[in-house]
């Protein structure tokens, strides 16, 4: 018989675990998480340069193709503040102050929600379209999928402050360390995109 | 049958939302005013529709599984559970399910199916080949055939070890009770089932031409089969970038004491360095499939030329991808043969830093060589040194694997097992796999090997002379733990010798053939390579009867004869050999405490049937 399990153990046994494995985990998960989105806009930045450089049959930004960039910085600094709002919410947490973070993370979550309006309405007035040459192409791929990221982090977040507000004591200050993380890497990101796509 | 449990979250049910949500998504796409509805109106080919279709059928499968309940309950304010409610019975394996073990068992089962497929591909495809002109198939057919067994191989042998048994056996490898993310590990499996069965729906959309590397232009040209390879490619991707998250979450934070980086299983070390490749080149497989997907549906021009765009960026990218993968597929099975070894030569492993060493070498190396698949795409005359020298040089830590396995074997004491003798195999065939490699490495020779049967030979050689080798020597090492029912010996060395022999009598004439000019992809070659071409195709035949042999051997002794395995039938030091055949749900009634040496054979007292050095156990922390 062994030393450590026997056949018989039970199915669904309550096996107490640390909360600090949980924290671990979303801390190194959300790590992890941020180098894959790194590597998956890393490809756009790749395309943007590569096609910019080739500039097959002049057609890399044709005449008439141009990005608002009023609209691109307010984006920008919208998924920026909102970061910043979600980072300052999740350290009330860590320091106790559950109400401070509902407060913050819905701030946060406005701001990031105002980010995707504004990035929509930009698409319906663009004044081109993704047929319109290489830069057009890059634009409208690399936007659209940032702005998917951006929806689906801010689902993240909603789930943090709906179950704080539902259940307060349940209220993960690791989870939300860990979404605060990956929430200034994608405004990092951000950032990037506005850079690249805007100002270069 | 209970209703309600008909009724619920289970296979059925998923596959009923999957066809539903295929249709509502066909539908939906037929809606949808845009660009490419008009573009496409002309030839009746509306690729928007078909991806909005795999979409929400996607979608349907997974909420037919149950995996949207907890999202749900979360957005409305649920707290965190680490893991659904778990069950017995055979119901489990056919629906959602966190235990690691069962995941594995469903990852064996269900990529062993798509893998059967693929390899009846194969056969299809040494069939038409038995005549220099048409024999079975027309040209687009064959492509297609070609097309879908290369997909299907490689998108599905990402996770073929990983799946199995790293999910299985690396939580018990490292003392801990559960994976990081249990449901993100369910679902990395059924995101893979999803994925080839997209993939199988391109017969019904007309195939695709372009083999597993979906090259561009003719990927953009290409009919709507090709949506089905943009969508599998790309869930494939999902379920490796997850499945690897998961893996490195849990090797870095579960350990148990004493578990330090330094004494980590091979096995355990193979799949941490295979995690981060997946993480991070995963990613970029998505990236360029979603371009691809845009170019096809709302006319971006990312790949064509006339758009602004270039077929050359699609190169770079997929191969940005491509080449990790490569090393994705082979590194679990360096690990699985730095496992089996010591147990088998009962001697410890022969540099076991060595052997990290090259791992994370191989790792760190894979990314800086990709553009040797470029070689004769046009590339920059003065970049083919830097990637003739890189992709040489990575033969460099594959060497330190080679030099740690013989180590092993050195003197030891060696029991022809099935599992050893598979993994005595992969010594060879990946040498063998290695040694052509350089020829296509080196810029002169690959510029007349590139794109003919000798590449093609080449790549089997790693692939199939490694990681499938590796793969049916974890069969046959961690079936019976898993399952608790003994393989029978005998028929498994018949299988063994049957598909070494018939394996190398099907590759190594090919590498002839390719340095005899004949290309991959075409359906026709010389009449002068029929004899050859003849021998090859009734060796793949055989190598496919091996394959029967295997699934009787596993048919018979898992369902029928059902012998009991021992707890510890190789005599293993490692110590999911010293838990029960099958293990208990949660592993561990204590979680155990390591001690220094992961390998402590060859001293006295360390004979088979021995238990595995571990300090006391602690009480359950």
């Amino acid at each position: 018989m062994s030393d450590y399990a026997t056949p018989t153990s039970a199915v669904g046994g309550d096996f107490e675990e640390p909360p600090q494995v949980m924290a671990r985990n979303l801390r190194v998960a959300s790590q992890l998480w941020a180098s894959a989105t790194a590597f998956f806009f890393f490809a756009f930045v790749f395309a943007y340069f590569y096609l910019r450089s080739l500039n097959s049959q002049n057609l890399w930004h044709p005449h008439g193709v141009s990005a608002p960039t009023g609209s691109g910085t307010a984006i920008m600094l919208l998924v920026v503040v909102s970061a910043a709002a979600g980072y300052m919410a999740a350290r009330k947490l860590a320091a106790g102050d559950a109400a401070s973070f509902r407060i913050g993370g819905l701030v946060a979550l406005a701001l990031g929600l105002a980010a995707i309006v504004v990035q929509i309405v930009q698409w319906s007035s663009l004044g081109f379209g993704p047929t319109d040459g290489g830069y057009a192409s890059v634009f409208v791929g690399w936007t659209g999928l940032y702005a998917l990221f951006l929806f689906g982090t801010l689902y993240w977040l909603e789930t943090l402050v709906a179950t704080s507000f539902r259940s307060p004591k349940n209220t993960d200050s690791a989870a939300a360390a860990a979404f605060a993380f990956y929430w200034v890497v994608l405004a990092l990101v951000g950032v990037a995109t506005w850079v690249v796509l805007y100002l270069l | 049958m209970n209703m309600r449990r008909l009724l619920g979250f289970n296979l059925l049910t998923a596959v009923v939302l999957g066809i539903v949500g295929f249709y509502v998504g066909w539908w939906l796409g037929h809606q949808i005013n845009g660009p490419s509805v008009a573009y496409f109106a002309s030839t009746g080919q509306n690729d928007i529709a078909l991806f909005v279709a795999y979409i929400v059928g996607v979608i349907g499968f997974l909420a037919g599984l149950g995996f949207l309940n907890y999202p749900v309950s979360r957005m409305l304010g649920k707290p965190p559970s680490l893991r659904e409610k778990e069950s017995e019975g055979i119901g489990r394996y056919l629906g959602l399910c966190t235990d690691h073990k069962v995941v594995g068992i469903q990852y064996l089962l269900g990529i062993g199916a798509f893998i059967f497929i693929g390899g009846l591909n194969a056969m299809l495809i040494r069939l038409e080949l038995m005549r220099p002109t048409h024999l079975v198939w027309n040209g687009n057919n064959y492509l297609t055939l070609v097309s879908v067994h290369g997909t299907m191989m490689m998108g599905m042998m990402t996770s073929g070890i990983l799946g199995p048994f790293a999910n299985y056996f690396v939580p018990i490898m490292i003392g801990a009770r559960r994976m990081a993310f249990p449901r993100i590990e369910a679902l990395t499996f059924w995101l893979l089932m999803a994925a080839g069965t997209i993939l199988m729906t391109t017969f019904a959309f007309g195939g695709f031409p372009t083999g597993w590397t979906g090259y561009a232009p003719l990927s953009e040209q290409a009919n709507m089969g090709m949506d089905a390879y943009v969508a599998f490619f790309a869930l494939v991707g999902l379920s490796m970038t997850l499945l690897g998250l998961n893996m490195m979450a849990t090797i870095i934070t579960m350990r148990a004491p004493g578990m330090t980086w330094g004494r980590l299983p091979l096995f355990v070390w193979g799949t941490f360095s295979t995690a981060v490749l997946m993480v991070l080149a995963a990613p970029v497989l998505i990236s360029v499939l979603l371009m691809l997907a845009l170019d096809r549906t709302a006319q971006t021009g990312f790949f064509n030329v006339q758009a602004g765009g270039s077929p050359y960026l699609y190169e770079n990218l997929f191969w940005i991808f491509g080449h990790p993968e490569v090393y994705i597929l082979a590194l679990p099975g360096m690990g699985i043969l730095l496992e089996i070894l010591p147990v088998f030569a009962r001697k410890p492993v022969w540099g076991y830093r060595l052997a990290v060493t090259g791992m994370l070498g191989i790792s760190l190396m894979s990314w800086l060589v990709w553009q040797h698949h470029l070689f004769v795409s046009g590339i920059n005359a003065d970049l083919r040194p830097f990637y003739m020298l890189s992709t040489e040089l990575i033969s460099l830590p594959t060497g330190f694997i080679f030099i740690a396995a013989l180590g092993t074997l050195w003197r030891g004491r060696i029991r022809l097992t099935v599992p050893m003798l598979f993994s005595l195999a992969w010594i060879f065939n990946f040498l063998i796999g290695g040694m052509s490699g350089v020829f296509l490495s080196d810029t002169p020779s690959d510029v007349t090997t590139h794109g003919s049967f000798f590449s093609m030979a080449h790549f089997h050689y790693t692939i199939m002379g490694g990681l499938i080798f590796a793969f049916f020597g974890g069969i046959y090492y961690w079936l019976p733990k898993m399952t608790g029912f003994n393989l029978n010996e005998r028929l498994g060395k018949i299988h063994f010798w049957v598909m070494f022999v018939a394996f190398n009598s099907t590759f190594g004439p090919l590498l002839v053939i390719g340095f005899l000019g004949m290309p991959r992809r075409v359906v026709t070659y010389a009449g002068y390579l029929q004899g050859a071409n003849d021998w090859v195709s009734v060796s793949a035949f055989v190598l496919g009867a091996s394959m029967l042999v295997f699934l009787y051997n596993l048919v018979w002794t898992q369902v029928f004869a059902r012998v009991p395995a021992e707890m510890n039938p190789w005599g293993s030091k490692s110590i999911e050999f010293s838990l029960p055949s099958p293990p208990a749900v949660h592993n561990f009634d204590r979680i155990p405490t390591f001690g220094p040496d992961p390998y402590p054979y060859g001293d006295d007292g360390a004979g088979i049937g021995q238990r595995p050095v571990i300090a006391p156990a602690r009480p359950t922390r």
